[in-house]
């Protein structure tokens, strides 16, 4: 909950914005919501600040697409629907995804991003047929499970948002920790190799890491974009800074911040899936980052550009 | 038009609803498994998945604009859509240094964002929702039904049937080109080939048949349209008109088994048509002839048991020779599994001769041995005279290259040497079986 606390009493002004319309204000249920969506934004950004500087920045995306088979599955399983079980699912069948897909790229005749987009492809297609089949039998608790497919943060309780929050926070602190040892490969994997580092052992724990923050990523983003989540806000950090650690720092505060976002505007009109506006948020702070960041910004570098007459 | 609403349908229509939604299923799928061959020989199933997102807000903007599903000014903005996806991940890759994929990664998840929330908030004055979007209406293309000459038939299937005709005319049209540019653009280009505006053909044409794909299966699932059917025949075929012909025919078979699947289980037939393309492939992994696992599986295995069974022939075939010609040798002991199964084999069968701890060649053991130990030093005579080796480096490579040495190989060699020549050992090379004496 490290980052959580901070976040709700930096974004009055939206909060404000957000309650508005609801008249009622933002109850204790949404706050929770908030709070863990919240967690989510900053670990996914961080997670994926390492996947980009170790160009892999879409590791994560068949690990999403599979969560949809291993929520149905879970759900067909134990008869339950809370969201503990129903993302132990997801975790199991995004790690398989991933398990398929070494395999594929190890021993099929097939091209890398043809396996990649087979997993992606067949693995959507067997989740929603399966989740299609349980709504078709009208399973008690069944409905609702495509939820999943772009996100409704809003059904999240408060031991929910307390998952979330212990997942990001074992996230953060594993980068915390390993944070040397994943630049280190990130930068130069053959010196790290060279000088002993477990290469292996440490791209299998980023690419571990991205799936937990992809499952974790569900509730607020969706199976089809939760990619974004761990894409977008590292891209837009990447603009501001030449410093892993800064850029690790700003991506988690740009991911909780359209986390945040999204899910405030989410409740501005029924109806409306959380993870479109999450992505739509964190693409606005991309666009901005890409326009105005000092040094590597459009403005910046159209204002500063040496040889033409009427620059400045 | 969510899956509850159409499984229900499925279940309780007639013949001909089915004959109409399989027809539009199978068109749509070929359409995409011919854009998807080339998108796959080029790498770049992953843009194809991109494109099959970012065509979203287009779609959603044309209809605002009062275009109707299926129609030109749909079709319009979702090249345009395309285009500008591709047109982005330029710039940002230019503008910024961002790696390509890291860039389609941003661009199309957020224009796909972009389109649900312009789908969600004008549900109510377009043809389109989120539900659709997701899961495809295939469904409910045998209910909306326009005049064609005499008859009704689904608006979908017409929309299908034209976008399969304009997609198929536009890469047949540029085969060639497309094939040289799929295969060695350096080369296409320094043929004057125009590499990018065949390339924006390609991604144009992947933008239409997306379209067409996109009202029957979801956005989603277009991209196991699209690679799927063509990563299996790749498996299956190699040369590219077959790659595409194999790709459409297995398209066209899995949407059709997959709207059975989906009939019979009561779910999602765009899910199913994605499963059964699925399994498809992991059939093709492992049975495909040349490329799958159990035939390159079966040729290794083949090959370690020739391998065991000649070095088994020929181990007796030196000791009889170090023993100065016996015939009988004490029974080596074998060295692997495989070894020891061949060595079980060859005495079973014949070829060896066992009795008390002894072996003897047969009249055909004694053949193919010589053929193996005429291999093996010959091929050290030709290392010793070509190579500069010193001699205890000869044996090694000898040892790999007597399996494989034909007998036109052994002519040749042998035609260098002086007659009744020696190995650099020192031993003497046995003659051809069935040759010159």
């Amino acid at each position: 909950m490290m980052a959580a606390a901070p976040t709700l009493a930096a974004w009055p002004p939206l909060v404000a914005v957000a309650a508005g319309p609801l008249d009622a204000g933002l109850t204790y249920n949404t706050l929770v919501a908030l709070a863990g969506v919240a967690t989510v934004g900053f670990a996914a950004g961080v997670a994926g600040t390492l996947a980009l500087l170790r160009r892999r920045p879409l590791v994560g995306d068949a690990a999403a697409h599979a969560t949809l088979l291993g929520v149905g599955a879970a759900f067909l399983l134990t008869g339950r629907r809370d969201l503990p079980t129903l993302l132990a699912g997801a975790l199991v069948s995004a790690v398989a995804a991933l398990v398929v897909l070494v395999f594929l790229r190890r021993i099929a005749r097939t091209r890398d991003d043809a396996a990649t987009a087979i997993v992606i492809g067949v693995s959507f297609g067997a989740g929603l047929a399966l989740l299609a089949g349980i709504t078709a039998r009208g399973l008690p608790g069944g409905a609702g499970l495509e939820q999943f497919l772009l996100g409704h943060a809003a059904a999240l309780t408060a031991q929910d948002a307390l998952l979330l929050a212990a997942a990001s926070c074992a996230t953060v602190a594993l980068v915390a920790v390993a944070f040397k040892e994943f630049v280190l490969v990130a930068f130069d994997d053959a010196f790290a190799a060279a000088i002993g580092r477990p290469v292996g052992l440490i791209d299998t724990a980023l690419v571990a890491l991205v799936a937990v923050m992809v499952v974790v990523g569900l509730p607020a983003a969706g199976a089809v974009l939760v990619t974004a989540l761990v894409v977008i806000p590292p891209v837009a950090a990447r603009q501001w800074t030449t410093r892993a650690g800064r850029m690790l720092l700003l991506a988690g505060l740009f991911g909780l911040a359209a986390a945040v976002a999204g899910v405030l505007a989410s409740t501005l009109r029924p109806g409306l899936a959380t993870g479109p506006l999450v992505v739509l948020t964190a693409a606005a702070i991309c666009v901005v980052s890409f326009a105005v960041a000092p040094e590597r910004g459009w403005l910046w570098r159209r204002s500063t550009l040496p040889g033409g007459e009427e620059s400045p | 038009m969510n899956p509850t609403d159409g499984t229900v349908l499925v279940a309780d229509a007639g013949f001909a609803f089915h004959g109409w939604s399989m027809a539009t299923a199978a068109v749509v799928s070929a359409a995409c498994a011919l854009v998807g061959s080339f998108l796959v020989v080029r790498r770049m199933s992953l843009l194809g998945d991109a494109i099959a997102h970012a065509v979203l807000p287009g779609i959603a903007v044309a209809v605002l604009a009062g275009g109707r599903l299926g129609g030109p000014l749909v079709l319009a903005g979702a090249v345009a859509a395309a285009l500008v996806t591709v047109w982005l991940t330029r710039v940002i890759h230019e503008s910024v240094g961002l790696a390509e994929d890291a860039g389609a990664g941003v661009v199309f998840t957020s224009l796909f964002a972009l389109g649900v929330v312009l789908v969600t908030l004008f549900a109510s004055q377009i043809d389109l929702d989120p539900q659709c979007v997701l899961f495809g209406i295939l469904e409910l293309a045998a209910f909306d039904l326009v005049p064609l000459g005499p008859f009704l038939v689904p608006r979908a299937l017409v929309t299908a049937v034209a976008v399969l005709g304009l997609v198929a005319a536009t890469l047949l049209a540029t085969w060639r080109l497309q094939v040289f540019t799929a295969f060695d653009q350096a080369a296409a280009r320094a043929a004057g080939v125009p590499v990018a505006a065949v390339t924006m053909l390609l991604l144009g044409t992947t933008a239409v048949a997306t379209v067409a794909a996109f009202e029957a299966v979801g956005a989603v699932l277009v991209v196991a349209m699209l690679v799927v059917p063509a990563a299996t025949a790749e498996l299956l075929v190699h040369r590219m008109p077959l790659v595409a012909a194999v790709a459409v025919a297995l398209a066209m078979v899995g949407a059709c088994l997959g709207w059975v699947a989906a009939w019979w289980l009561n779910t999602s037939a765009a899910g199913m048509m994605a499963v059964v393309l699925g399994g498809f492939y992991a059939l093709a992994v492992l049975l495909a002839p040349g490329d799958g696992l159990v035939a390159r599986g079966a040729a290794g295995l083949g090959l370690a048991w020739r391998v065991a069974r000649e070095d088994w022939l020929a181990r007796i075939w030196r000791a009889g020779e170090e023993a100065g010609g016996a015939g009988e040798v004490a029974r080596p002991r074998p060295r692997s599994a495989i070894e020891r199964a061949a060595a079980a084999w060859l005495e079973w069968s014949g070829v060896v001769e066992s009795r008390r701890g002894m072996v003897r060649l047969s009249a055909a053991g004694v053949r193919e041995a010589e053929t193996v130990v005429r291999s093996h030093r010959l091929w050290e005579a030709w290392l010793g005279r070509h190579a500069e080796l010193p001699l205890d480096h000869l044996h090694p490579p000898a040892e790999w290259v007597e399996h494989h040495l034909g007998a036109a190989m052994r002519e040749r060699i042998e035609a260098e040497m002086a007659a009744g020549e020696a190995d650099p050992h020192g031993r003497e090379i046995p003659r051809e079986a069935g040759g010159r004496p």
